[in-house]
């Protein structure tokens, strides 16, 4: 070392100022304890311009995971702008070459119009860290103390670099718990937010609500059924069947029976019972409808269900009802003037005897000598007349009365022949060539007698009206019983008339839908209703040739009506 | 007017066949009654039968059907119509088929009577 002989107070001096300067950067570490990448980058870069009095200083830090890279620089004593820092980057890599790897470790080259001595230092061992450059116009920088300076300032800056990545990480990771954590909580209280509303709707809804469990214990049952039957929860899970004591007496059995099959079913179910309400002590009707939930499994979670007030929808349907069957008198009342004729015949025929047997009687008495056997007989006729006539007026008004419906075992057979003696001389007269087949082996049905005549006569009827404006064929009437394989009596009426139109076979049976002027088509509405109540179905068909068929079934014994006959 | 003259009845109210015959027979008449208009048609009675009381409704044959029968067979037996039905055609159109009179249910004897009477050209 020529300088070092020549001037040996000069070199004293330089390591003494070269340990100064070691000591320092030794203390770089604490002094970069706790701080992030860019702040030990900025600091690196002030103690290494203000040892080594360089004019550029550049260092780039690679991004952790992915990120890009952050670029930091100084030239001469003055920080450069942010902007500036990528061009000084970008120059440096065009002097030096694309990758940092393969840079020399020192070179001189011309940097913005200056020739500059430049040190590349890698930090990190392959460079995963990055890279410092430093600079100086000196054309002997580095001298041998400045390498030294320099590799150690690196050596150190990479430790801190490490450690502050190591703390970045585990900031980041933390702040990604932290963030994980809250979302998380968010969502629990979303959805805990959620669950409270919809037990809150349970609640409120303007239904009775409950749940049960799969064994059909009441799980949970809302305010509103609590308010309406004054049950109270405690009593109400005391055992599975507590509710049933705010069930009407008379349907707690069908209730039961209904609940627990439905409960073993496993299936949605539904039933009607009246509840009491506690407010007035009224029973009123209720639709209660229960839903499966099952789990991704099918196996059932829960049910839920809802008791429905529909008291006073009963009470309107009962009022149809009624009017229906006001309707039905009503229909009566219309056919009592075009009947007015058939029953001056039904009961003029007996009278006619009377009044024969009478006058035969009072002859045969008169006559010299009298004839009091033969008297007697006309005598005992005209007695019978009379009661065939009175029986006939019973039954004239029992059809024409209105009355409740009752039920008795009918003979539809001699019920249609009633009803064609009825028609029979209307139907002549309007030209219709009437055919009964009835049925020998027809059993007994359960009903109202006047009731199901009265479908047999709108039947009858209709297709005579039905045939009215026939002038090319002649009108001809098919009245047939027979018992179906369903164990069914069917009465069928065929007539060769004007037929069904297309679209008034889906309608006949609606109240006021009619075809006919002057009618009120309340008739086939009337029967249907009359046919229904007997468990019975009524049904209208073209047939294959001109004409329709119109017919009605009803079980032999619908339990029902047979159980109270 | 001949005594034991045949009168024929035919009706399907079995009352009406019953005490009819028996009043006739009180007149002084021979009396026979049927159920039905294919049924006296049918009857060897027919050729004997100088009235015959009518019922007009009836299953199968109405009585205007079997007076229209008898028409066409030239068998012209003078008729009495008799009938419970009290429309315009009880009235009008036993007229227009020319029958002898036309009773309606319940009738008197004395009205039977005189219809007959009528029938025998007696009255």
């Amino acid at each position: 070392m020529d300088e070092q002989d020549k001037h040996p107070g000069e070199e004293v001096k330089r390591l003494e100022r070269f340990i100064n300067d070691l000591v320092s950067l030794q203390a770089l570490p604490a002094l970069w304890s706790g701080g992030d990448p860019s702040q030990i980058a900025h600091i690196l870069m002030d103690v290494l311009h203000r040892l080594l009095r360089l004019d550029l200083i550049y260092v780039e830090l690679k991004g952790v995971s992915g990120e890009a890279p952050v670029e930091f620089a100084r030239v001469a004593q003055s920080p450069v702008m942010a902007s500036q820092v990528g061009e000084i980057g970008a120059e440096l890599h065009r002097l030096l070459g694309d990758d940092p790897q393969k840079w020399p470790s020192h070179a001189r080259r011309g940097f913005e119009d200056r020739d500059m001595s430049v040190v590349p230092l890698r930090l990190g061992l392959h460079g995963e860290i990055g890279t410092i450059v430093a600079g100086a116009e000196r054309a002997d920088f580095p001298e041998v103390t400045e390498g030294l300076l320099l590799r150690v300032a690196a050596n150190q800056a990479v430790l801190s670099l490490h450690e502050a990545r190591l703390l970045s990480e585990q900031k980041r990771l933390a702040n990604e718990l932290d963030r994980r954590i809250a979302q998380r909580t968010a969502e629990l209280a979303a959805a805990n937010e959620q669950l409270k509303l919809q037990v809150g709707l349970l609640q409120l809804i303007p239904v009775a609500a409950w749940t049960i469990q799969p064994d059909g214990t009441p799980d949970l049952i809302n305010q509103n059924w609590l308010e309406y039957t004054g049950q109270s929860v405690d009593y109400l899970l005391s055992e599975p069947e507590a509710w049933m004591a705010a069930v009407h007496p008379d349907d707690r059995e069908v209730a039961s029976t209904s609940f627990w099959n439905g409960v073993r079913s496993g299936r949605d179910f539904a039933m009607e019972t009246r509840f009491r309400r506690v407010q007035d002590g009224a029973y009123r009707w209720h639709l209660n409808r229960a839903v499966a939930l099952r789990d991704a499994d099918g196996k059932i979670v829960k049910f839920v269900g809802t008791s429905t007030d529909i008291d006073d929808l009963k009470q309107a349907q009962e009022a149809l009802r009624n009017t229906q069957a006001e309707m039905a008198t009503m229909a009566r009342a219309m056919t009592v003037g075009e009947l007015t004729a058939s029953i001056a015949h039904e009961v003029n025929q007996p009278l006619s005897g009377i009044i024969t047997n009478a006058s035969t009687c009072l002859r045969m008495l008169d006559a010299d000598p009298p004839n009091i056997e033969g008297a007697l007989e006309t005598a005992r006729r005209t007695i019978r007349d009379g009661n065939r006539a009175s029986e006939i007026i019973a039954r004239l008004r029992a059809l024409f009365s209105r009355r409740l419906a009752t039920t008795e075992p009918v003979d539809l057979n001699e019920a249609a022949k009633e009803v064609i003696a009825l028609l029979l001389s209307k139907l002549q007269r309007d030209g219709v060539i009437l055919v009964c087949e009835l049925a020998d082996d027809l059993p007994l049905v359960a009903g109202d007698r006047v009731q199901l005549q009265q479908v047999i006569m709108n039947m009858l009827q209709n297709a005579s009206d039905a045939m009215i404006d026939l002038k090319e064929r002649s009108r001809q009437l098919l009245i047939q019983t027979r018992r179906d394989e369903a164990d069914n009596v069917r009465l069928t009426v065929q007539d060769n008339g004007i037929g069904l139109g297309p679209q008034a076979a889906s309608k006949l049976f609606d109240a006021f839908y009619t075809t006919k002027n002057g009618g009120m088509g309340i008739g086939l509405s009337v029967s249907r209703w009359i046919v229904e109540n007997h468990q019975g179905r009524i049904w209208a068909q073209p047939n294959d040739g001109p004409g329709a068929t119109f017919s009605f079934s009803i079980p032999c014994r619908p339990a029902q009506l047979a159980s109270g006959g | 007017m001949d005594k034991r003259s045949l009168v024929s009845i035919v009706d399907d109210d079995e009352s009406v066949r019953e005490s009819l015959p028996d009043l006739l027979r009180e007149f002084g008449f021979e009396a026979r009654s049927f159920k039905s208009g294919e049924e006296f048609l049918a009857s060897s009675y027919l050729e004997r039968t100088k009235c015959l009381i009518l019922d007009i409704a009836m299953p199968g044959m109405t009585g205007f059907d079997v007076q229209r029968e008898l028409k066409t067979r030239n068998r012209p037996i003078p008729v009495v119509f008799i009938t419970a039905q009290r429309d315009e055609d009880a009235w009008s159109r036993p007229l227009k088929e020319k029958a002898v009179a036309c009773l309606l249910k319940p009738f008197s004897d004395t009205a039977l009577l005189h219809a007959i009477r009528t029938a025998f050209g007696t009255e």
